[in-house]
């Protein structure tokens, strides 16, 4: 499901007034997978092809040949995929002594000698993306095979800056690349991981402990185990500010990727996000309305109708016949009528005068004027 | 903590809007003293001034809202963008008010962030009028038991209605689907500044002083508040990303700049792309420090109540005091945000959603048994 909605993403591009969507995938050592996360990376590509005749590829390759990566697709994806090649000669070595003939390579290679001007890069990338709009791909991904090798040649600030603009540009629809997060410096990698949308990482399933007080035995189980398997974590950034982590497992097998998920819903809360958090108190409107409607009752005077004072002796029933129990006439005026409704002796109490306020008669301490 | 520190180095504030004495205000006077106030400033404890932030919870939380003359510093979440949240309500405020707004962003076109700026819920009079009313019947009714004592109320709610108009003037509240009108955008006070191409701070330090030197040339008792906002200070495709002790120093500058001016500075900031011990110093120069987290979708439902509505977490993690040696502390010091109706910021508290019967259960058990790394909820 994670690597479904990674690739859909990618092919689906940005909405207007967006930037693309960016995944950053990440490997690293202890997982021996790492080295086939290429292998993942070849298999994002095969995907955004295989959908159809929309998406193309601009590809910078700089880990392997370009060659190598035509070798993978058929014959019918080659038209749309267009590779920049910085891999035979990124110092400029060849070409400074034998310059290339022009007919040498294929239509759809560029070599790229000079790698330090970036914006000379990005102008090549975009007349790549120009050259597959016009044939008719409305969707143009850019798949850089390492930004590692990238951060060689030029400083992180103008790699960003590059990427920046590709997500700004509206040509390109999508971009993803790959770096190995062990030879950077933590601060690199938080900077990939800002400037993207999507982040996958490889781990390994089973974490090694330190080689040197390992058991040997126990280990090598551990390590096969790695080598076959590894941990594919997602953290999708979603436009409504939420973040989605993903978990599943990856199996490489005779050189295509399978990805299941896994059994155990193990959910990672983030830590020490909530420090200290109460129950709610506070009323909402509704509850204060319901409130407001309840009658207390110090606040009426039997409204015409039996007060049952409970001295806990009696039951309930009993207290109804006693012929001792008080009824009292109600303020307003309409309650006057019904004292003369029950025969059992009563005791009647007749305002005074109508003008006088209610409960002055009964409160001592009206008198008392503070 | 902190701000025992910080303190210690500024015991009184050349600012001119802040008042040296501070006795007990009768409400009186205070409406005398108003008159002499630029809009949007208002005096509040210990004789300090305060400009709001454009959100009125977060006003109250940081009890009056942006001290003139303090820093204040939001360490952005790199998975989520709220901080822009806070941002355009600030630089909002700032333009409904008719003060001078510097932003500076690391965009090619920082311009372009002026459109999205929320403009103000207009209140039609009638319905304030009526909702002042309808509240003095409300207290009537409840205090109905104590009805000799209601000669005294009468004073109450005049006050009230008198401080509730003068707090409307002071924060207002933002619609955050209705863009701010273009001619306010346009004028001389709103300048913008794109950070993404410079190696250096130098020209954003330069626009930065003649800013504030602006500020103060008005002369006299009229001369407005400043506020300057910088988004991503130190995003990592800005050029200058890898100069850490250049950025140090220009923060440093501009706190001292700001410091004995009118002007209130917003700073946000990535904070997980800095090494930690640069972050840690960038923090500290801050005096008042919030942060925003995102929230992982679905996964705190069972323990908050209102987990749909939340777009993230604010923490407050200092208070900037002034003329006083007490620290300012809070009940709660993280807050989710919330977009009511869908058009207004508000914070809340963070409540905890209602046990269930049938477990039983404390919720620091149950809290740690619904993730295997069992983390620390404390409590």
């Amino acid at each position: 499901m994670a690597e479904g909605l990674i690739v859909r993403s990618l092919r689906d591009g940005s909405l207007p007034g967006e930037h693309a969507p960016a995944l950053c995938l990440e490997d690293s050592l202890p997982s021996p997978l790492a080295s086939h996360s290429h292998a993942v990376f070849r298999h994002l590509l095969a995907s955004l092809l295989s959908t159809g005749t929309g998406t193309a590829v601009v590809l910078v390759a700089f880990h392997r040949s370009p060659s190598f990566y035509l070798s993978l697709l058929s014959p019918t994806f080659r038209n749309s995929i267009r590779l920049l090649d910085c891999y035979s000669d990124p110092l400029a070595w060849k070409s400074n002594h034998h310059p290339p003939p022009s007919s040498h390579s294929p239509q759809n290679i560029t070599l790229l000698t000079n790698l330090n001007h970036l914006p000379h890069f990005l102008s090549s990338i975009l007349h790549l993306a120009k050259d597959l709009g016009a044939q008719g791909h409305d969707r143009v991904t850019v798949a850089i095979d390492s930004v590692t090798h990238m951060l060689r040649h030029a400083p992180l600030p103008s790699v960003l800056q590059l990427l920046t603009n590709l997500r700004c540009h509206e040509k390109i629809s999508s971009l993803f690349w790959l770096i190995h997060t062990d030879l950077h410096e933590p601060k690199v990698i938080s900077s990939f991981e800002y400037i993207s949308t999507m982040i996958a990482s490889l781990q390994p399933i089973v974490q090694l402990p330190d080689y040197a007080n390992a058991n040997i035995s126990a280990s090598i189980t551990s390590l096969e185990e790695n080598y076959s398997n590894a941990k594919f974590n997602v953290r999708l950034k979603r436009r409504n500010g939420r973040v989605k982590l993903l978990c599943e497992e990856l199996l490489i097998e005779q050189g295509s990727v399978k990805f299941s998920s896994v059994p155990s819903v193990s959910s990672v809360v983030a830590q020490n996000l909530i420090p200290k958090v109460q129950f709610n108190i506070q009323l909402s409107d509704k509850e204060r309305m319901d409130r407001a409607n309840v009658v207390l009752p110090f606040e009426h005077q039997g409204n015409g109708q039996n007060i049952e004072i409970y001295d806990g002796r009696r039951s309930l029933s009993e207290s109804q016949k006693d012929p001792s129990s008080i009824k009292i006439g109600g303020l307003s005026e309409q309650k006057r009528g019904n004292n003369n409704k029950s025969e059992k002796g009563e005791i009647h109490y007749i305002r005074d005068s109508d003008d006088e306020q209610p409960d002055s008669d009964e409160d001592p301490d009206d008198d008392l004027d503070i | 903590m902190a701000t025992g520190g910080g303190q210690q180095e500024r015991p009184t504030r050349p600012s001119s809007f802040s008042r040296v004495s501070s006795s007990s205000f009768s409400p009186a006077s205070s409406s005398s003293t108003s008159t002499s106030l630029p809009p949007g400033v208002r005096i509040g404890a210990n004789g300090a001034a305060f400009v709001s932030s454009g959100i009125p919870d977060l006003d109250r939380i940081l009890g009056g809202g942006f001290l003139v003359g303090s820093v204040v510093m939001v360490m952005e979440d790199a998975d989520a963008p709220h901080h822009l949240l806070l941002l355009r309500n600030f630089m909002s405020q700032g333009i409904v008010h008719g003060q001078s707004v510097l932003f500076a962003g690391p965009t090619k076109e920082p311009r372009s962030f002026l459109g999205t700026l929320p403009s103000p819920v207009v209140q039609k009079e009638g319905l304030k009028i009526k909702h002042d009313v309808s509240d003095v019947q409300d207290k009537e009714k409840g205090l109905r038991i104590a009805w000799q004592y209601k000669k005294y109320f009468g004073e109450q709610t005049a006050v009230d209605s008198h401080n509730r108009d003068k707090k409307q003037e002071f924060s207002s509240d933002f619609d955050l689907r209705k863009p701010l009108e273009r001619q306010l955008l346009n004028s001389q006070n709103v300048e913008c500044i794109s950070t993404q191409d410079a190696f250096d701070l130098s020209k954003l330090q330069n626009h930065c002083l003649t800013f504030v030197s602006k500020l103060s040339m008005k002369d006299g008792i009229n001369s407005n508040a400043g506020r300057i906002a910088i988004q991503s200070l130190c995003a990592p495709q800005c050029g200058y990303f890898e100069k850490d002790w250049d950025m140090l120093s220009f923060i440093r500058s501009l706190r001292a700049t700001v410091q004995s001016s009118n002007a209130v500075a917003v700073i946000t900031f990535p904070a997980s792309v800095l090494s930690n011990s640069i972050s840690k110093r960038w923090q500290h120069l801050a005096d008042t420090l919030l942060s925003i987290r995102a929230i992982p979708d679905k996964d705190l439902a069972k323990l908050l109540t209102g987990y749909q509505d939340m777009l993230g977490f604010l923490h407050v993690h200092k208070v900037a005091q002034f003329n006083s040696q007490v620290p300012v502390i809070l009940d709660a010091s993280t807050y989710s945000l919330k977009l009511q109706k869908r058009k207004s910021l508000v914070l809340e508290r963070l409540n905890q959603a209602p046990v269930e019967g049938s477990s039983g259960v404390s919720y620091a058990t149950s809290g740690s048994c619904s993730s295997s790394k069992g983390s620390l909820l404390d409590f």
